[in-house]
């Protein structure tokens, strides 16, 4: 569906989140080099999940009534605990490599494993909202709204600053202190200063993108630059430009593969270290062409113009023959209800259409809707269990959707659908994976087929309802477009 | 050669009037070395005076590398005074190379320009001038032809030559050197200690420079600073010595 020029354009649904994954991507490998080269990369996994324990610790908080609802809404709450879980950490760990002997690992491994463990407590104390909270954990970049990317462009660019006009400092104090020492005085104020940039990234880019994704984009670009380079300004600047890299075609991987943001971000990233040390083993000419053919096969391959979907055949070309629109298969796992307080249910509910313990679910919208679109488009509509009652939901599976059919005697055309993916991102849009077929039975021939897998907008929902309704009429409106 | 007291040599009056020349670039005063509470050399007194070589000589573990720290201000002395006439920032400090981290990718150009951090603010870029400097300082060392390679994929004596470079490039009064020799070739310490002659006679400087090898000390420096059992003495050499 979508080529990089699309995803690059800013009108694009998914840009802001696009943006936010790009500065992520720009920014953090620099902060992320030092951790590397002052081998305390562990921080770089730790900080992240402190501060996910300060995210579910306020929520926690929130939720029982010890703090009072803030305006800023989920993520401005989320973010003052990140931030003061983050920099209670930080002074914790620092004050313990003061005055502890061991092992700072040791320190670092336990910090992480009580922080991993209390985020899950605090999410299990939560009373209300687990999956909204777990959401947020894993960071739904995806869902970055315009004013967020704003705060995050602010807070990134800031950090940003710093470490270029610092660079020279947090050098010489990482490398040799001695020298530092001497030639600027006392370097404690310089590793303050560089934890400091290292605990705001951590703390803002924890509850924007959650604790993956930021610990993929801090060392995994510095760690497939690492091999490749000579000298540190080169360092520097090739481990942003592969943190970009691994923004960018990340991002467009998990939009064109419907895949999750962070693991394919991170996923991208350790490639990239494996290429970076194979480029390494090979001579500058052999490296230089595979660059190049890579390059030109990711670029080919993102440029690409899809191939239109065909048209569904129009009702005169089939005969008029009968249309069995079967019931739409939920392969989600999840039950797909609407919210009991849905105005359709309670329509009805009082035209005592359905029971008072029926709930109107995503694949009964989806049926409805198809159905008056096709009816719409000529088609001599029929309904499986008005015949017999038993008839399932039929799968997309030709094969299989066929052999029902033909066991429950339906002869002439059937349209099947299936959802794989049915999932509202904070109301914004909604991700939808579903494939619709149609069916001739007596030949078993597909007659056309099309998949939907796309970030469905949904701008005016102010519910689950409200967005699973209006994603259904925006599917079923792509389904027969063109 | 005279045995004498570091006390003596500090006191002692050296050639006529009070010119820069006589006085001490950095004296140590009945210093007491050590950290925290574990004490290594006592009742410590040095003086060290411009245009000289000055080797510091003791086995492994004897205190070499804690005096050196204290003169640059790195390790409090547990009691006694230090006084240095110039500021920390004209100390030229050269470490053992391998007690740098080799996994910063760093180029020898790098590595140089980092002795003109301190002259230089955050916000500016480094000018022109120091990187003209830069050069001039690899020439001396004779390394300009590696300006661009990697530090740490050089041999040891060539890294010990561009950490001088390092040093020279801070514009220091004095330059002290941790084991400068230690992981050379015999090449390299040749030319390395010609280099350290060089730097005495021809700019003046003051080089203080520690080595295991007691033989090799008494063959190139001015002066000779012992360090041992916790005791710190000086020998110095009867002037017109084999320099």
């Amino acid at each position: 569906m979508s080529t990089l020029f699309e995803i690059s354009n800013p009108s694009y649904l998914l840009f802001p989140a696009l943006l936010g994954t790009v500065i992520l991507g720009l920014v953090c490998p620099l902060i992320g080099s030092y951790l590397i080269l002052r081998k305390t990369v562990f921080l770089g996994l730790t900080l992240p999940q402190i501060a996910a324990a300060g995210v579910s610790f306020t929520f926690w908080l929130q939720q029982t009534g010890f703090l009072p609802q803030w305006q800023p809404g989920e993520r401005g709450v989320g973010m003052i605990g990140s931030l003061l879980f983050t920099f209670l950490g930080m002074g914790l760990l620092g004050y313990m490599e003061q005055r502890s002997k061991g092992l700072a690992e040791g320190r670092l491994a336990a910090a992480y494993a009580f922080a991993g463990a209390s985020t899950i407590l605090f999410i299990v104390f939560n009373p209300a909202g687990q999956i909204e909270v777990l959401n947020l954990l894993k960071g739904e970049v995806i869902a970055l709204s315009k004013g967020e990317l704003r705060l995050l462009a602010a807070v990134f660019g800031l950090v940003l600053v710093g470490m270029l006009l610092f660079r020279r400092e947090f050098l010489l104090t990482s490398f040799d202190r001695d020298l530092a020492f001497l030639l600027k005085g006392q370097q404690i104020i310089w590793d303050v200063l560089l934890y400091l940039l290292a605990g705001v990234s951590i703390a803002f880019g924890v509850i924007m993108a959650g604790p993956l994704l930021l610990f993929g984009f801090l060392v995994l670009p510095a760690l497939a630059a690492r091999p490749l380079v000579k000298s540190m300004g080169s360092f520097l600047w090739l481990s942003s430009a592969l943190g970009l890299v691994m923004a960018f075609f990340g991002f467009y991987g998990s939009v064109r593969l419907d895949l999750p943001l962070g693991p394919t971000d991170v996923t991208l990233g350790c490639c990239l270290i494996f290429l970076a040390h194979l480029v390494q083993r090979i001579s500058p000419r052999r490296a230089l062409g595979l660059i190049f053919l890579s390059s030109f096969a990711l670029w080919n391959y993102g440029c690409s113009a899809t191939t239109p979907p065909a048209p569904l055949p129009e009702a005169k070309a089939l005969h008029n023959e009968t249309l069995w629109v079967a019931k739409v298969k939920n392969s989600t796992g999840l039950p797909l209800l609407l919210p009991a307080t849905n105005p359709l249910r309670s329509l009805a509910e009082m035209a005592g259409k359905v029971s008072s313990d029926y709930r109107q679910s995503v694949m009964d919208l989806l049926r409805d809707d198809l159905r008056g679109e096709l009816e719409q488009r000529g088609f001599r509509i029929s309904l499986p269990e008005q015949t017999d009652a038993r008839f399932p939901a039929f799968p997309a599976d030709s094969g299989n959707g066929i052999r029902l059919a033909r066991e429950g005697k339906l002869s002439g055309l059937i349209f099947v659908s299936e959802i794989s993916r049915w999932e509202a991102d904070s109301r914004q849009f909604v991700r939808v994976l579903a494939d619709f077929k149609l069916l001739r039975t007596d030949d078993g021939a597909v007659l056309w087929e099309r998949r939907i897998q796309r970030a469905v907008p949904t701008p005016s929902a102010t519910n689950l309802g409200q967005a699973y309704t209006d994603s259904v009429k925006e599917v079923v409106r792509d389904l027969f477009a063109g | 050669m005279q045995l004498k007291l570091a006390t003596d040599v500090m006191t002692s009056v050296r050639g006529g009037g009070l010119t820069d020349e006589n006085l001490p670039l950095v004296s140590l005063r009945d210093v007491s070395l050590g950290y925290d509470s574990a004490l290594v050399a006592e009742s410590v007194n040095l003086a060290i005076y411009p245009s000289r070589l000055i080797g510091l000589a003791g086995p492994n573990g004897s205190g070499k590398t804690t005096l050196f720290r204290t003169i640059l201000g790195l390790l409090s002395p547990l009691s006694g005074d230090v006084f240095r006439a110039y500021p920390l920032s004209n100390f030229g400090y050269v470490p053992q190379s391998a007690a740098l981290d080799p996994i910063f990718p760093l180029s020898v150009r790098e590595i140089v320009e980092m002795g003109a951090y301190g002259r230089v603010s955050s916000y500016q870029v480094l000018p022109s001038e120091e990187k003209r400097k830069a050069g001039e300082v690899l020439d001396q060392v004779g390394m300009r032809h590696l300006l661009t390679k990697s530090f740490f994929a050089l041999s040891g004596g060539q890294k010990q030559r561009i950490l001088i470079a390092r040093a020279l490039m801070v514009e220091p009064r004095i330059m002290i050197l941790d084991e400068p020799l230690s992981g050379v070739d015999e090449d390299s310490r040749r030319s390395i200690t010609d280099l350290l002659i060089k730097l005495t006679r021809k700019s003046g400087l003051a080089v203080f420079f520690s080595s295991h090898d007691l033989d090799m000390v008494q063959r190139v420096a001015d002066q000779i600073v012992r360090v041992d059992n916790g005791k710190v003495w000086v020998e110095e050499r009867i002037a017109g010595g084999p320099l």
